[in-house]
Order: structure tokens, then C-alpha cells, then sequence
């Protein structure tokens, strides 16, 4: 009963593009509970891919492991292929902390650091470039402006992160990620501890920001996922159930499992 | 309807006498306290004058002050501050961040706990025992060494304590961005906990100012000004105690005075550390 889902099959027409990030028969696990059963997938370059599905079906799980930030925690671990322009990330050479530069990740609760604004972004430029004090003003004006911030905290720059709303600490989170260059973004839930208003500032940004980025989203607003998202990966029980164009996954879906969530016969 | 009313009546006298007992109690506490400073203030500011921080410590039956033992306190608790406190912050350090989920985190925190419980005196016994017997004389930095040992264990337990406190969240979020782990402990996770790390250093001085067992053994007491390390020192616990016991009134007088003193640098360093960790809360 197992959809035979290979990499090919998952490649929806939307999705000519080039893969930014190829999944593999990836297997996941904590301790000896296996979260992700044979993923294989491909996320194309520039676009957003949304992730939906209900709690505990592993769409976290999945997005966690693109910046392998699960090895944070001992008893977790991954098998299978995950490449990043062809280069598997997996790999035990590879040098996390450069992976983790490549991909950001901003989370569900908004975390901002324990600084001021203007040292929020600091804090990741400085990890990996010496520049100016004039040349780190611009990226930071820069970042603030691209997250659609900067208006509203140019004259506090030296006010604490914490001092900020719900909603402009998510941005700050997004503008911080942003001012180290990455190339794809992963988004954990990130609107679903915010109120409509920020949610929509939210989701405007990550429109404008797929012109540049790769960006994986999980989500569990299935309107979030359709609005925002070019294709659609639906996950159930660890499995990927279907991966197709947003459009195809909440019009005419394949699988009758993907049918019955996004009507809302269960989940 | 009646069982109802008299449910509640039956109820609201338990809980008057729950309240009663509560505040007796609670007053039992407070009114030792109260005496307690009374006492001291009374007995105390009497002899509170110039002297005392600017003599030493005289004779029996001589007036003087307390120069050389406030001076020995300060540079004993110093030391002992300095020692004590990297170790206490790094293996606290180690047990909330690098070690989280080891077992030998566990081990040292049932040790640590142990240790914080443990009385002075054997503190100062085994400071005894591994300094100054081999050295063949008592001091002060015998004492310091003691007063090091009885630092660890608390700022230990608050800096785990205080890490552990810091959402995980916090510190994805710092390694998402590419932050190597030690810089994520240094510049987020020392940053979001550091007023607690500090109240723990400051209760640590508290305690260990005002410590008389260790020092006994370690850096025994000294009647006269010296500066010298390698000797024995002077301090206000041990001067106290000795002057408190004392048949001579100018002692028991400075007794008075040097135990007003120090509680009141404790109190004074209580209520800071209680604002730092006040204002924690606010923010």
C-alpha cells in the first residue's frame, strides 16, 4: 500500500527548474522510532515548497534535517541522501557550521538574541566576514529593509531585540537570517504564533523573497500552504504521501489520504 | 439547602484556622529575624566608630578596631572568589550546555549537590589535612583555598541552573545562523542567563563571607596587621568568634560591632543580588 515514490515521479512540470535540494531515501530517526520512512524528493531552485501535514507526520522532522540542526540532540540521526547542488549534506565531512550559513532557518516562536536590534544582524555577518562598520550599517539596513522592517525600527537600532512585537521579532529573525547571504531559507511554522496582520506581512515577505531563495515552509495552515506555496509535499505518519504543484495537491489530488486532509476529514 | 450552608460554615472556620496557624507561624520566623537585628543593631552601633576601621585589633582590655580582620575578609573572600568562581561557571557551563544529556553530568550535579550541603568545618578539616599540615603553619591562603571549595558548589548549581533556564529555542536559533557552539554559549546563552549567573556569584560572597569553620582551621586568626599570603591571617568571623568568647569588654564590644558588619554586607549584598534577578523577571 505504499506509494512507490521516486524522485522522478515527484518532479512535478512546475518543476523544470533546477533542484536546489535532492532528498534520497532519506530514513529518520529518534533513538529507535523511525520518523521519516523513504523520502525521496527534489525542491527546485527559487521557488517555495510547503510542507503540510498533521502533527507528528514528520514535516519538522524533514525540515530539520537540511540544516542538520537535529544533531544538536544526541539520538537522532539521519540515513539516506540529501544534496545540496549535488553535494550530499550528510556527509560526515561536511563542515556544519558553512552548511548552516548556506541554509537558515527561522523557527515557529519568534527568537530573537539576547541584543539590540543592530547587533541581531551583526551577530551572523560578523561570524564569517570582517567588514567596516559603514559596510556592516548598509547590510544591516539592507537585511531590515528586505525583511520590510526598517521603517518601523530605524530609530531604535540600539533598543533590544526583546523590546519588539511578536510579529517584528518574527522579521527580525527572518531579516537576520537573510544578512548572512544564504541560499535557501527554511521557515518552521513561522506565522503560527502571530496574529493576522503579521501573518499576512509575513507571507507578503516570503513572496518577494522567493525571487532570491530556495524556500522550504512548514506549515500547519493549509491556506498558508496554498497561497504562499509553488509546489505542495503532503506528509502523513513519516511517509511522503504526495509531492505535486500546489494547485494539483488542493484541486486534484492523486492520493486519497492528501483528498481527505486538505477537506478536513481528519487532521 | 441547610447541609449546603453549614458545608460552607464548617469550611470557612477550617480555613480561618489553616489562616491562623500560617500566620503565627510566619511571625514565629520573622520575629527571630527581627530580634536578631535588633540585637545586633543595638548592640552593635554602639560601637560603631572610626576606630574600628582604622586600628587593629587590640590587646585584651585595650580599645582598638577591626582593620586587619575586615582586611583579611576582604582578601580571603576575594581569592577565594576568583578561584572558586571560572571553575564553578565552566562546570556549570559544561553540565547545562556540553554535557546536557550525559551521564556524567548527573554524577556531577549528585556530587555537587553533596557538596553544597556539606558542613564547613569538614571543609576546612580537609583543607587542614591537604595544605596546611604540609606547609607546617596555618595560612590565608589555606583559608582562601577553603572558602574557593565552598564557592564552587553554589555558583555550580546557579549557573546550571540559570543555563538550563534558557529556551532551547535560543540556541538552535544561534546555530542555525552557522554559530560555532562556544559562541553560541558565549554571546546568546551566557548573555540571556547572565543576571542569574551574577546573583549566584554574589550569594556565593555572601555565604562565604560570613564563614568561620573553614577558616578556623586554615587561616587561624592573627592579632596584628599582615599582608603576607603565607601567614596567618586575621578575619572578622573567626575575630568574632574569638572576641564573643572572651571575658573583656572592649572584645565583646568589637564582637558586637564586626558581627553588624557583616550582616549587614550580607543583607546589602542579598538585596542586590535580589534586584539583579528582580529585574530579570521584568523584562
Amino acid at each position: 500500500m505504499k506509494p512507490m515514490l521516486s524522485t522522478e515521479l515527484n518532479t512535478p512540470e512546475a518543476v523544470v527548474d533546477k533542484a536546489k535540494i535532492e532528498v534520497k531515501n532519506l530514513n529518520f530517526y529518534y533513538g529507535q522510532s523511525k520518523a521519516l520512512k523513504d523520502i525521496s524528493l527534489s525542491l527546485p531552485e527559487r521557488s517555495v515548497t510547503a510542507f503540510i501535514g498533521p502533527s507528528g507526520c514528520g514535516k519538522s522532522t524533514l525540515l530539520r534535517v537540511f540544516n542538520r540542526i537535529y544533531e544538536l540532540y544526541p539520538k537522532q540521526s539521519a540515513e539516506g541522501q540529501v544534496l545540496l547542488d549535488g553535494q550530499n549534506i550528510l556527509d560526515r565531512s561536511q563542515d556544519l557550521n558553512l552548511l548552516r550559513t548556506k541554509i537558515g532557518m527561522v523557527f515557529q516562536k519568534p527568537t530573537p538574541f539576547p541584543m539590540s536590534i543592530y547587533e541581531n544582524i551583526a551577530f551572523g555577518v560578523r561570524l564569517y566576514e570582517k567588514i567596516s562598520k559603514a559596510e556592516m550599517d548598509g547590510r544591516v539596513e539592507q537585511a531590515l529593509k528586505r525583511a520590510a522592517l526598517w521603517t518601523e525600527v530605524k530609530d531604535k537600532l540600539n533598543a533590544s531585540g526583546l523590546s519588539l512585537s511578536g510579529g517584528q521579532q518574527q522579521r527580525l529573525c527572518i531579516a537576520r537570517t537573510v544578512a548572512v547571504k544564504p541560499e535557501v531559507i527554511l521557515l518552521d511554522e513561522p506565522a503560527s504564533a502571530l496574529d493576522p496582520l503579521s501573518t499576512a506581512k509575513i507571507e507578503e515577505l516570503i513572496d518577494e523573497l522567493q525571487a532570491d531563495y530556495t524556500i522550504v515552509i512548514v506549515t500547519h495552515n493549509m491556506q498558508q500552504a496554498a497561497r504562499v506555496s509553488r509546489q505542495t509535499a503532503f506528509m502523513y505518519l513519516g511517509e511522503l504521501v504526495e509531492f505535486d504543484r500546489t494547485e494539483k495537491i488542493f484541486t486534484s489530488p492523486r492520493e486519497k489520504r492528501t483528498q481527505d486532509y486538505i477537506t478536513g476529514r481528519f487532521g | 439547602m441547610s447541609t449546603a450552608a453549614s458545608l460552607h460554615q464548617s469550611r470557612k472556620r477550617k480555613n480561618g484556622v489553616m489562616m491562623t496557624l500560617c500566620v503565627i507561624a510566619a511571625g514565629i520566623g520573622l520575629a527571630w529575624l527581627a530580634l536578631i537585628l535588633g540585637a545586633l543593631l543595638y548592640k552593635g552601633l554602639a560601637g560603631v566608630n572610626l576606630a574600628v576601621f582604622t586600628e587593629m585589633t587590640p590587646p585584651p582590655g585595650d580599645a582598638g578596631g577591626l582593620l586587619n580582620a575586615i582586611y583579611g575578609s576582604i582578601v580571603m573572600t576575594i581569592i577565594g572568589i576568583v578561584v572558586g568562581t571560572p571553575i564553578g561557571v565552566l562546570a556549570g557551563t559544561y553540565m547545562a550546555e556540553y554535557g546536557r544529556f550525559s551521564k556524567l553530568t548527573t554524577v556531577v550535579r549528585f556530587i555537587n549537590d553533596i557538596l553544597l550541603s556539606a558542613p564547613s568545618i569538614i571543609i576546612g578539616l580537609f583543607v587542614y589535612e591537604l595544605m596546611v599540615r604540609p606547609m607546617g603553619h596555618f595560612s590565608a591562603i589555606a583559608g582562601a583555598v577553603a572558602l574557593a571549595i565552598l564557592v564552587i558548589p553554589v555558583v555550580v548549581r546557579t549557573t546550571e541552573d540559570m543555563l538550563n533556564l534558557v529556551p532551547n529555542a535560543l540556541r538552535e536559533a544561534g546555530t542555525a545562523i552557522g554559530a560555532p557552539r562556544w559562541v553560541v554559549i558565549r554571546s546568546v546563552a551566557y548573555r540571556a542567563a547572565l543576571s542569574g549567573i551574577v546573583t549566584g556569584i554574589l550569594l556565593a560572597i555572601a555565604r562565604i563571607s560570613g564563614e568561620t569553620a573553614p577558616l578556623l582551621f586554615t587561616a587561624l586568626n592573627n592579632q596584628f596587621w599582615s599582608s603576607n599570603l603565607n601567614a596567618p591571617m586575621a578575619s572578622l568571623p573567626v575575630t568574632i568568634f574569638q572576641f564573643a568568647l572572651s571575658p573583656y569588654e572592649e572584645w565583646q564590644q568589637l564582637a558586637w560591632t564586626g558581627a553588624l558588619i557583616i550582616t549587614l554586607t550580607v543583607l546589602g549584598l542579598s538585596i542586590f543580588a535580589r534586584s539583579l534577578t528582580g529585574r530579570r523577571e521584568d523584562r
